[in-house]
């Protein structure tokens, strides 16, 4: 070293080979430190510290023995300790359980999606009988106003819909059938059910996002929003059971073309499960 | 956990072995250097330089002391564990598939393809004063294979049979003092045995096979004991020296891989249960398919080769232990 030189810009220019710092280690407790310079791929000096800890084991006689064998081929000219050149630590990797129970509560949840056992769903309270025999037939819960002056119309059709009693009317021939059918006439199953189908959602829609969406509409036996099995990103659809059947035309009738996330909602009833 | 990623191949790994007492890691691949490390650190110790051709399968004796290769340079070679020299160097008429060391690490054995119009020979040699006469030393016993190639093999109980799996899914056992079979499995498996090994006491042996399952044979009658079903090639399986469990290694094969995501999760390594044959973890890292795995002798740790050409040893959380099977 010469002693002459006092700046340490000076001494960083002269010194070390490369304009690179030579590489430092020290111990601190069971902790060893090996600080080393290099430069990455922008050319830029980069100071890489590495921390290795420090154990003692017991092992057998003949291990410890190998332990201070002399490294031979490619390895000869490595240091004592791990090189970094051969020898990584891969990044943080946790064990996957699957767990038999697991699978069976997933297979139990499936039937819950399908439509309910009974046949006869009331339209108005949601009970087990037919919609004619609802005793809150033609009460405020019957003909509940909704929020948004856009739904009343399919509102109304829903409702002309649940009154008509006596008289086969065709699917075709009903007030918003065609709206409910999609141009394909309403089919029996959409009478009975209250559930809706919303696609085109973006990836980050959680549940609470859903939620937030239909809860203005009316009030909902079921959300599910499918989702993506290893990544748990939402794969673009959801289902909503609504508690009323007006709801959900209604649900349709404003959220259909709305646009959400940057995206344009597609929202239509849901068809049966084969 | 957070594994040991060991980067001292440039081509996929063919196989790896731990030593007895498991604190050298073995590994051989394509191309032609095997390596070996200690296990603890993932250190590298050194590397065995002189094959001409890609390292098909290694094994170390019992004492640590020799190491016995198979190459594709039509070679198989004995060396010096602790200073990575050749003791003996045997030249092949065909590319050595398998080579194994007996248990009392006396006698060796090792097989050759059946290619360049050479038939599938497995010899058995002496290694007791092995020195550079070896090669020139005719083998103690050669059995030719008129069937169908071995792919892999072990030794039997008390160094007398040789356990052979072919590449058409047959199992055999080999009498060594008869020089001939004994015990044929007939055809438990549809398609070739990529690995075989023993559970800790010998009495029993899982095999992984190209016909996307393992199974578990008996030594002595190679009766299928238990089969573990997945849906793409197992290219190696072992057994937990410590607990009822079975890993798992595989993928398809390699040209398809280009075609696949790693995130489909072929490349995992998957812990079935030794008895109830069911799946319970999985464990990600490799991004190509797993061709070799071995436990660690105490069974805390085991190590996967894949045809990534890394090696990963992976040390089991408390999670693995405390996991209880229901």
């Amino acid at each position: 070293m010469k002693p002459m030189k006092t700046s340490w810009a000076d001494e960083v220019e002269a010194d070390y080979v490369d304009g690179l710092p030579p590489t430092k280690e020290y111990t601190q407790g069971n902790l060893k430190f090996v600080a080393e310079y290099k430069y990455n791929e922008d050319g830029k000096k980069v100071k890489v510290v590495r921390t290795y800890k420090i154990q003692k084991q017991t092992v057998p006689k003949v291990v410890a023995r190998r332990r201070n064998w002399s490294k031979f081929g490619d390895s000869r000219l490595d240091k004592p300790g791990p090189c970094s050149q051969t020898t990584m630590v891969a990044e943080e990797v946790h064990m996957v359980f699957i767990s038999s129970k697991e699978l069976e509560q997933a297979q139990a949840q499936e039937p819950q999606m399908e439509p309910g056992k009974n046949i006869a769903r009331c339209r108005i309270c949601n009970g087990e009988h037919w919609s004619v025999n609802c005793p809150y037939k033609g009460t405020s819960m019957d003909s509940k106003t909704l929020m948004e002056s856009k739904a009343t119309a399919a509102a109304a059709a829903a409702v002309s819909d649940a009154s008509k009693t006596g008289k086969y009317v065709s699917p075709f021939l009903k007030e918003g059938g065609c709206a409910i059918g999609g141009g394909i006439g309403a089919k029996p199953w959409v009478r009975e059910r209250s559930a809706v189908r919303i696609s085109n959602l973006s990836e980050s829609m959680t549940e609470a996002d859903l939620e937030e969406l239909v809860k203005k509409i009316g009030p909902h036996t079921k959300l599910y929003l499918a989702r993506e099995k290893n990544t748990g990103l939402c794969k673009g659809f959801a289902y909503v059971h609504f508690k009323f059947r007006q709801d959900a035309a209604a649900a349709i009738e404003i959220l259909n073309g709305h646009g959400y996330d940057h995206l344009i909602l597609c929202v239509e009833w849901s068809k049966p499960q084969p | 956990m957070r594994p040991l990623m060991l980067q001292g191949h440039e081509r996929s790994i063919t196989q790896i072995k731990y030593n007895r007492e498991g604190d050298l890691l073995f590994s051989c691949s394509k191309d032609q250097k095997p390596n070996v490390w200690y296990s603890l650190n993932g250190e590298r110790l050194g590397t065995y330089d002189g094959h001409q051709g890609a390292v098909w399968c290694l094994d170390v004796d019992w004492e640590s002391r020799k190491l016995i290769t198979g190459a594709g340079d039509m070679t198989t070679k004995l060396w010096d564990v602790e200073y990575g020299t050749i003791i003996a160097s045997i030249p092949t008429k065909s590319s050595v598939r398998t080579s194994n060391f007996s248990f009392s690490g006396n006698q060796a054995a090792y097989s050759t393809d059946k290619a360049m119009g050479q038939n599938c020979e497995l010899f058995i040699i002496d290694v007791r004063n092995a020195d550079s006469t070896l090669a020139d030393q005719t083998p103690t016993l050669r059995i030719p294979m008129t069937e169908s190639k071995i792919t892999s093999m072990q030794w039997g109980p008390l160094d007398e049979t040789i356990i052979t799996g072919h590449d058409n899914g047959n199992i055999a056992i080999w009498d060594v003092r008869k020089g001939q079979k004994v015990v044929d499995s007939g055809s438990d498996h549809a398609a070739g045995i990529n690995d075989m090994q023993l559970s800790k006491d010998g009495t029993m042996f899982v095999t992984a096979s190209r016909d996307t399952t393992a199974k578990l044979f008996d030594s002595e009658s190679l009766m299928c004991l238990k089969t573990y079903k997945t849906e793409r090639p197992v290219n190696s399986a072992a057994i937990s020296p410590i607990l009822d469990h079975v890993v798992l290694g595989g993928g398809q094969d390699a040209m398809e891989v280009t075609t696949t995501s790693t995130k489909a999760g072929k490349f995992d390594s998957r812990f079935f249960h030794l008895i109830y044959e069911e799946e319970f973890a999985r464990l990600k890292g490799h991004f190509g398919p797993i061709n070799s795995l071995a436990f660690h002798p105490d069974g805390k740790s085991y190590a996967s080769g894949g045809e990534d050409g890394f090696v990963r040893v992976q040390t089991f959380d408390s999670t693995y232990f405390e996991n209880i099977f229901e």
